[in-house]
């Protein structure tokens, strides 16, 4: 129970905004795409993910790889594949729309209109193609033909389907109370037990039957025959009573007819999706951020900030600590060391030894990750102000003479330099030392340059001095 | 090197007494020639009782005189030293051979000299990690410094 009140208390409004903003994208993207086909490709892709999760977290290499390649082609295929369908939803609705506007269910279908219409159209024995979609989008099976938006009547069917009318050849979709396109050409059906008298009419509608969850009503143009078909399934319809049956059936309107109930079960409907789509994102953000609480160290290096210029770091008690850190497996995963930084503010330092303890004022880390210890917590710093000082000069003689010479004697000039380093590493030296000179080259006296190696690296030589020496040595013969 | 120093020490000590009484029954003749390297140095102002007359590094010292005298110094002598005479000493005094390697000081010999001419030395033993540079500081009585020589060890 502590632990989850201490995970309630972890919970920083960054996280909660995260969750809800996606949260919000996600369910207005099921609101924008409900009823296409993207909405399952969409679905059937998160549960990939979830399969790839899985395989991660167990270790399975080559299948979460594999999950990984499927799921980066399947999004780069739902793009080429929908794009009709992911183009009407971007270029029919405007900004309002696609941020916070909930398209309203179409309107109620005049089912009684086009009952009428297509008896009318079999008695005058005009051919007809109506196809009522379901739930499935059928931008991608219906080419051709004209879009259109015209209210549905029974007199506005018969002229859809006249014979002078141009795009009477073809199939007319109709949505809501509206016909949306005419002449519409549907795939054709390759079955080979339909009945050799229908026509391709009939071979249009059960194509489109067969691929989606459309109905389709054909009115034939030789007998005067009304069919309803739906997925393989062709049905006469004898009268007006039973077409009516099969278009509320199909709509859903069979036994909530009022508007009412239409609107309380979209209502609800939209409210599971955005439960849905919280608890998916809570879940997704928990994955991310909270889930799978993995322990890590990493050695840091310091940096000393806002140093008063006048003095120099002389030593430091360490250079770098190491911060044991904890967060989600994803997020110690992904993180890179120039994330990361231990800060020192030395703007209260004096000159001498300064103590500090480290907190977490002076770690800046990536959000989500938290800091469990740091090794050390207390540094060191030791400043100190640059001075100079006069030394001697020493020749470095390195290697051997030929034999039968000796080094006699060696002058340097100038014999003492003014070096430049903090006090406590000129309180050290007494003595700055040439490059080394090797001897086994040298048969007779002579003078040369040389330059000065000064140890250590701090100290310089002062201004104004010079970096190398001249230095006169004589060798003469040793005595037996 | 620092395990010899008690054996090294006592050695010195009666060379160098030896060496003393040595030039002080031989006329005092060894403040004759010059280092080869080393000039005299000045009479110390304070230091009117002593005068550093010659100060050098060499190999060996026979017949009281310094041999082999040199900056730079094979590991293969096995042994080098410092010699020091010294002039107008008017009282037993005194005087200190400090050795550094690089600035780190390896050991200190005192020396002791007496009226009114006097030489001394100091020795050490070489070893294979003695390689690099060195110097010997003379130092008084008075903890002044006198001369300091500067020499190498080499392969």
């Amino acid at each position: 129970m502590n632990s989850f009140f201490a995970f309630l208390l972890s919970i920083r409004w960054q996280d909660i905004i995260d969750v809800l903003l996606n949260s919000y994208i996600l369910f207005r993207l099921y609101v924008l795409f409900r009823g296409t086909n993207v909405i399952r490709v969409l679905a059937g892709i998160a549960l990939l993910w979830i399969f790839q999760r899985m395989a991660v977290a167990l270790g399975l290499i080559v299948t979460s790889w594999a999950m990984q390649g499927i799921i980066a082609g399947a999004t780069l295929i739902i793009i080429i594949v929908f794009r009709n369908e992911i183009r009407n939803v971007l270029q029919a609705k405007n900004l309002r729309a696609l941020l916070w506007e909930f398209p309203q269910k179409s309107e109620v279908m005049p089912i009684e209109a086009i009952v009428q219409g297509v008896y009318e159209l079999a008695r005058q024995r005009i051919g007809a193609l109506m196809v009522f979609p379901g739930k499935e989008g059928l931008d991608e099976m219906i080419q051709g033909g004209l879009q259109w938006g015209g209210l549905v009547s029974k007199e506005m069917l018969v002229s859809v389907f006249w014979n002078g009318n141009p795009a009477h050849d073809g199939a007319a979709l109709i949505q809501g109370n509206r016909v949306t396109r005419v002449g519409g050409i549907l795939p054709l059906s390759l079955r080979d037990d339909l009945p050799k008298y229908y026509g391709t009419r009939h071979r249009a509608a059960a194509g489109l039957a067969e691929q989606s969850d459309a109905l389709v009503i054909v009115v034939s143009e030789e007998r005067g025959s009304v069919m309803a078909v739906k997925g393989s399934i062709f049905t006469p319809i004898g009268d007006n009573v039973a077409l009516e049956r099969i278009l509320a059936e199909h709509l859903g309107t069979a036994r909530a007819q009022d508007d009412h109930l239409s609107v309380r079960r979209e209502s609800k409907e939209l409210t599971i999706a955005a439960v849905i789509c919280v608890l998916c994102m809570a879940g997704v953000w928990f994955s991310f951020a909270k889930g799978m609480e993995t322990l890590t160290s990493i050695e840091v290096p310091l940096e000393y900030l806002n140093r008063d210029p006048q003095t120099q770091i002389h030593s430091t008690s360490a250079n770098t600590v190491r911060l044991h850190l904890s967060g989600s497996a994803a997020l110690i995963g992904s993180l890179r060391l120039d994330q990361v930084k231990v800060k020192l503010d030395l703007s209260s330092a004096v000159s001498g030894q300064n103590s500090y303890m480290l907190s977490n004022e002076n770690i800046v880390l990536p959000p989500g990750l938290r800091l469990n210890r740091i090794e050390p917590s207390e540094v060191k710093v030791a400043l100190d102000v640059p001075a100079t000082k006069e030394v001697a000069v020493q020749v470095d003689w390195v290697g051997a003479l030929p034999s039968g010479l000796i080094l006699e004697s060696a002058a340097v000039t100038p014999g003492k330099v003014k070096v430049m380093g903090t006090q406590r590493i000129l309180d050290r030296i007494e003595t700055v030392y040439t490059e080394k000179i090797a001897l086994e080259n040298l048969k007779t006296s002579g003078q040369i340059s040389v330059a000065l190696a000064l140890q250590p690296r701090a100290l310089k030589i002062a201004e104004g001095g010079r970096e190398k020496v001249e230095v006169s040595y004589a060798i003469g013969r040793r005595p037996n | 090197m620092t395990s010899n120093i008690p054996e090294r020490s006592a050695r010195w000590k009666c060379a160098a007494r030896m060496a003393g009484l040595m030039l002080l029954f031989s006329g005092m003749t060894m403040g004759a020639s010059g280092p080869a390297h080393a000039a005299e140095a000045p009479p110390e102002p304070g230091n009117a009782t002593i005068r550093l007359v010659r100060a050098v590094m060499c190999e060996s010292i026979d017949g009281y005189e310094p041999k082999y005298i040199a900056v730079a110094f094979s590991i293969n002598a096995g042994r080098i030293s410092c010699y020091t005479l010294f002039d107008d000493v008017a009282d037993t005094t005194v005087v200190d051979h400090k050795w550094y390697r690089q600035d780190e000081l390896v050991t200190t010999k005192r020396l002791t000299i007496k009226p009114p001419k006097w030489a001394t030395y100091s020795s050490i033993q070489l070893r294979e990690e003695d390689k690099g540079p060195w110097r010997v500081e003379i130092w008084n009585a008075q903890s002044r410094l006198i001369k300091t020589l500067r020499f190498s060890v080499i392969d």
